[in-house]
């Protein structure tokens, strides 16, 4: 039995891997190429959550701890907002990233979800994002993408990303990095 | 007068045209504000939208108490030290939620909303049916109070009336809170950490207009030249006891929708309650837009941009912000929805605006901590001797980018930490 297709999974892997090394080398322009102009790119606010009345231990106890519809996120951004926040790196005045700060994306446990009827696919995956402003600026942090790509000219674009940070009170000063 | 005494009015001109490095960052300053700031002063909780049932219950700090809010089955509001009276355990480990009463984990003691103990394990066998329900209940904020839906907590039960802290900063306020009969609501929370301490982060909430024109440059459209000078219809207003709040008097020939920059759907809103503003507040303060501001000690707030923050200190060098998006209750769910993303794209820690704010802050608290920095005073001088009067505002006022509101804010924070009454 095949639980998954190999040329898939090695595209999906090549795919992360160039993005975070995009990323990392500060190539804005040729990631924002990578990102369907449809983009909705979220980084939802977490809460500790009583889980005690669960029975259905099959279910989404994750999805509980998040950000509710009408709550506040961290990043709410369309394709018109994820290209500010580029700009807005490029400007020479985003005083958070001036100098650049010195980053590694490692992005781990690429697992393809759903296919959408649309040749979209659902990807999971495990991000640790490391960002050094100097000995007295340093932060780690983890997340869980859920991600959706869209095949494209023989390369797949970034439909939606789901980043959820793996903890309710952001640590690490600001988050002035794509995750 | 005692060697702390010293220390303070060391700190601090007499006419807080400067101040000293070691404000921000000396271990003993920042015991005592536990003990006089936070002990004493009003701080914000939150507010009532996020109790909307009996039962409902949140986490918060009052300094660094963590701090557990509940509504009781009454409906009351009521604050708790978030620990259980035998040992002292954590009580509540959910950020938010609703329950119908609090078990420590450690021994098993239960306790109501309303704080009474409920039960003890083993109360009639092991403690001889002796133990004093009434004497342990949770350990109350001593008092609680709303301002129009603020929910704020005073660990002081001598301390005035919340009316009487706010004061003149209350006629304010309610531009905000009592433009509309349902009130506001807020949501959120997002939270993170800055190693910064907590009175710089203040004191660039009540009065910094100066450094909008060049921390935010990535932000901004407009040159910097004409930003950072005086603007004829913008103010800093400090209207007394440490509070502070920048406005910009609206133009006649602007809506209060065009001064914003909002979208069409949320000017036509604006539009839609124009009226019931004007009944509401009168004439004057619905041409007010207020852009910035904080109530001392560390409620900060940026209406322009919907967002309410509390200033949690944690250290000398470290604070945890918390910033909520405040709008009105009753708004179409649509313009909600425009303002919190708009919110959310310039403020908090992903924010366009707030990135390059916290690492400012960082700056200052870590490069003033030094031997030598501290032999050394930092100005707070800008429109000294120049503040006036407005006719019709509420206060003493400044030019858009002066340094009024944080003389103001050092100002209480001396009268405060050396044990005056405001």
């Amino acid at each position: 039995m095949t639980l998954v297709d190999a040329q898939l999974l090695a595209d999906l892997q090549f795919w992360y891997a160039r993005e975070a090394r995009l990323l990392d080398e500060r190539r804005y322009d040729l990631w924002l190429e990578t990102v369907d102009v449809a983009i909705r790119y979220q980084v939802p606010t977490r809460y500790f959550t009583a889980q005690a009345d669960i029975t259905d231990f099959g279910a989404w106890t994750v999805d509980r701890e998040l950000a509710q519809a009408s709550d506040v996120l961290l990043i709410d951004d369309d394709h018109a907002g994820i290209s500010k926040r580029i700009e807005r790196l490029q400007s020479g005045m985003a005083w958070a990233e001036m100098p650049p700060s010195i980053t590694r994306r490692i992005v781990s446990n690429i697992e393809p979800g759903e296919a959408q009827e649309d040749g979209g696919i659902e990807v999971f995956s495990a991000l640790l994002a490391f960002k050094s402003r100097g000995p007295d600026e340093r932060s780690f942090l983890t997340a869980q993408r859920r991600d959706l790509l869209i095949p494209a000219d023989g390369d797949f674009r970034l439909r939606r990303r789901l980043v959820i940070i793996d903890d309710t009170v952001l640590m690490g000063e600001n988050l002035s990095i794509v995750l | 007068m005692d060697v702390r005494h010293d220390l303070i009015e060391r700190s601090v001109a007499p006419d807080a045209s400067w101040i000293r490095p070691d404000i921000f960052s000396d271990e003993a300053l920042y015991r005592l504000e536990q003990e006089r700031i936070f002990g004493r002063c009003w701080l914000l909780l939150g507010h009532e939208s996020q109790l909307p049932e009996p039962g409902s219950f949140f986490r918060t700090y009052m300094g660094e108490e963590p701090i557990l809010v509940t509504r009781t089955q009454e409906g009351e509001i009521r604050a708790f030290l978030n620990l259980c009276r035998h040992r002292g355990a954590q009580l509540c480990h959910e950020d938010r939620g609703v329950a119908k009463s609090f078990n420590c984990r450690y021994h098993g003691w239960a306790y109501a909303c309303d704080g009474k103990l409920l039960a003890a394990p083993g109360e009639q066998q092991l403690y001889y049916g002796e133990l004093d329900r009434e004497e342990w209940g949770l350990i109350r904020v001593a008092q609680v109070e709303s301002y129009k839906g603020l929910v704020f907590g005073n660990f002081d039960p001598d301390a005035p009336p919340l009316a009487d802290y706010l004061g003149n900063m209350a006629w304010y306020l309610d531009i905000l809170l009592d433009r509309r009969s349902g009130g506001t609501e807020l949501l959120g929370v997002q939270r993170w950490r800055i190693p910064a301490n907590w009175k710089i982060v203040a004191e660039n909430h009540v009065g910094d207009e100066y450094h909008v024109g060049f921390t935010h440059g990535s932000q901004l459209t407009r040159p910097i030249e004409s930003r950072a000078a005086p603007a004829p219809l913008a103010r800093e207003i400090r209207p007394e006891l440490g509070h502070g709040i920048g406005v910009d008097i609206i133009p006649e020939d602007l809506s209060p929708g065009e001064r914003g920059g909002f979208d069409e759907e949320v000017n036509e809103y604006l539009r839609s309650i124009a009226g019931e503003m004007t009944e509401r507040l009168g004439e004057m303060r619905p041409r007010l837009f207020p852009i910035h501001g904080l109530v001392f000690p560390t409620l900060g707030m940026v209406p322009i941009l919907n967002s309410i923050r509390v200033i949690h200190p944690k250290g000398p060098n470290e604070i945890e912000l918390w910033s909520y998006c405040m709008v009105d209750r009753d708004a179409p769910k649509r313009v909600k929805e425009i303002l919190v993303q708009r919110s959310v794209s310039a403020f908090g820690p992903a924010g366009s605006f707030e990135q390059d704010d916290s690492a400012n802050w960082t700056g200052v608290t870590r490069n003033t901590a030094g031997h030598q920095a501290r032999k050394h005073r930092l100005n707070l001088s800008m429109g000294l001797g120049h503040e006036g009067e407005v006719d019709g505002l509420r206060g003493e006022v400044g030019l858009t980018a002066s340094d009024i509101n944080q003389r103001g804010f050092y100002l209480r924070w001396v009268q405060e930490m050396t044990g005056g009454q405001a």
